[in-house]
């Protein structure tokens, strides 16, 4: 499975201990409800009155234990055994003060609810279910000795125990399945909106590649449209405007291929992409770089070439390009030949200013693009 | 451009193992209608060219990468050590290696695509310790400058260098500017001077400075700023 995020933890949690918290409440309920009352119900019937509320304390104190480990979720000191053993002691002492003919009656409260606290006893363990059974095994031969010893093995009181052990260990391994299930049903719940969530990634993920590939579609078709359209409209390809139109779109679609390459400085790969394939239709080119191009994201990028580009794509006969990088500012300049530029800012980024203006008496033209740091 | 006469032409001794390189500074030497310079040596190696003619040369030109290999920036600091004054051209326009070149005392740096417009005058002012800022250079102060946590350069200087790099000619960065061009080179020739003052110390160096105090391109006060800041630089080497 998946790493867990933060919030499905925490849905896990909140179920997990749900379950845990109402296991505590029925141990607590049990304890003062049933097993205090029927200690001082019982009390002038007891051999050894005294011996019972002992083991009233014993069973309080080891719950405490327990229910605070259970519910902070820390491991208990010297592991469950012995706190388990101490349990299944006061089933036997209760059994020791009472009078022989209480032994399973409502005096001997002790040997039907020691399976509580031992619901919450091993509750986090991963073998809860194994260690309650032995427990639960261990505690109907404590009280059988118990009921052996005091000659009580009469059918009434065998009948009694076997109704009351059968019904206790129900409901103590019902209600430690039931509050198990709950946690599984927590998982079961977290994993299946995971499986969702990626489906659902999935699809948006598959939606985005769409959605750029039509972009990407709409960029080549305006970046070369134009030069097609003359051309099927029977414009001469001799003709030096055709030419510096179809230069233009080369250098369009060069920039689209080059930005998208994995290269370490993309705004310097982009540039010289095109530098390239403006020098071999013969254009001299001297391009110039100074300082270390910051991380600039796609559109900064695009608003940073794209006239520089189109000024590099008209160029006549020759053109210097030029950047300057500094951490807070990118400055990328040409300064060249070429007639004129179409008004410019088709792309615009933050931060991105432009300018376009004709130089040495209208024989050049300049060109700046400057992004500075906002 | 500085066309003051000269009383007799600048001695140039040239470093370059590359047969067609030195017929091309010889072409351009000769192509100056006021023949400020003259080529008295050259040779292959920094040696044969100094124990030779070159010896008492006013300024020594330098190919940074010889065609056997040799790299001879290493060398930079002796040269100038003797109070020799040295100009360095290259292939490499990286601003790297121009801001290691004039770190290492050489009074300028030009690219080789700038030599043909930019290398008499540059040899003409080293020779007379004025300082000369090839466009290229220029490029390479505006990015150092903009790296440092305590730039040197105000923001004019700094306009006008970038435009002068991005191939603007200086009557063309004063329009554009709104300044007279006097003013462009001015500010110019100040960027370079505050940045010699940050490298290692050089008898040329102390001349530039002395020259730039006497022509008012700088106060005495700056220089002990621009000296603190080259303390500066020494304690973090």
């Amino acid at each position: 499975m998946d790493a867990l995020t933060a919030s499905e933890t925490s849905v896990r949690r909140n179920y997990s201990l749900g379950a845990r918290r109402a296991a505590v409440s029925i141990v607590a309920l049990w304890h003062v409800g049933f097993d205090l009352v029927a200690t001082i119900g019982s009390w002038e019937f007891y051999r050894f009155p005294w011996l019972s509320g002992l083991a009233w304390l014993l069973y309080t104190a080891i719950g405490v234990v327990a229910a605070i480990a259970l519910l902070t979720e820390r491991p208990l000191r010297f592991g469950v055994w012995p706190y388990a053993v101490g349990t299944l002691a006061v089933s036997a002492i209760v059994v020791a003060a009472c009078q022989p003919g209480d032994v399973v009656n409502a005096a001997d409260w002790a040997w039907g609810s020691v399976g509580w606290l031992a619901m919450i006893l091993f509750w986090p363990r991963p073998t809860w279910l194994r260690d309650l059974s032995v427990f639960l095994l261990a505690n109907v031969v404590v009280t059988l000795v118990g009921l052996a010893l005091a000659g009580g093995f009469d059918p009434l009181s065998l009948s009694k125990f076997l109704v009351v052990s059968v019904g206790a260990i129900s409901l103590q391994a019902g209600a430690s399945a039931g509050g198990h299930a709950l946690d599984l049903a927590a998982r079961w719940a977290v994993e299946n909106s995971n499986r969702t969530a990626r489906a659902d990634a999935d699809r948006k993920a598959a939606d985005q590649v769409h959605a750029d590939r039509l972009a990407r579609y709409a960029e080549v078709r305006s970046a070369v449209a134009p030069v097609l359209n003359l051309l099927a409209e029977g414009a001469d390809p001799a003709d030096p405007d055709v030419r510096h139109e179809s230069a233009v779109g080369a250098a369009r679609l060069r920039r689209l291929i080059a930005e998208t390459d994995d290269a370490p400085d993309p705004l310097l790969h982009t540039l010289r992409a095109c530098a390239f394939d403006v020098e071999r239709r013969g254009v001299v080119v001297l391009f110039l770089t100074a300082g270390t191009v910051p991380p600039l994201p796609l559109d900064v990028r695009r608003a940073l070439t794209e006239a520089p580009i189109e000024g590099m794509a008209r160029a006549r006969r020759q053109a210097r390009v030029t950047l300057v990088a500094t951490p807070r500012e990118v400055i990328v300049s040409v300064l060249t030949d070429a007639p004129s530029l179409p008004v410019a800012g088709g792309l615009r980024a933050d931060g991105v200013a432009t300018r376009v203006e004709t130089e040495n008496g209208g024989t050049q033209l300049w060109i700046e693009s400057r992004w500075t740091a906002q | 451009m500085d066309r003051e006469p000269l009383d007799r032409p600048v001695t140039l001794a040239v470093v370059e193992d590359l047969p067609v390189v030195l017929d091309g500074i010889r072409s351009w030497v000769d192509a100056d209608p006021l023949r400020r310079v003259e080529i008295v040596a050259s040779g292959n190696t920094v040696d044969s060219v100094l124990d030779g003619a070159g010896a008492d040369a006013d300024v020594l030109l330098l190919d940074l990468e010889l065609d056997n290999g040799v790299n001879t920036l290493p060398r930079i600091p002796e040269l100038v050590a003797a109070g020799r004054r040295v100009v360095v051209y290259s292939v490499s326009e990286d601003d790297a290696t121009v801001m290691a070149v004039l770190q290492a005392g050489a009074s300028t740096f030009i690219a080789k695509n700038e030599t043909r417009e930019h290398c008499v005058d540059t040899i003409v002012a080293v020779a007379r310790d004025r300082p000369y800022v090839p466009p290229v250079m220029a490029g390479a102060l505006v990015a150092a400058d903009g790296q440092t946590s305590r730039p040197m350069l105000s923001g004019r200087e700094r306009e006008a260098l970038l435009l002068w790099f991005q191939g603007m000619n200086k009557q063309s960065v004063a329009l554009r500017m709104g300044i007279s061009e006097a003013t462009v080179k001015q500010y110019i020739e100040r960027a370079r001077v505050k940045y010699a003052s940050t490298g290692r110390a050089a008898p040329t160096k102390t001349t530039l400075l002395a020259r730039a105090i006497q022509d008012g391109l700088i106060t005495a006060d700056d220089i002990i700023e621009y000296q603190s800041l080259a303390a500066d630089n020494h304690a973090r080497d």
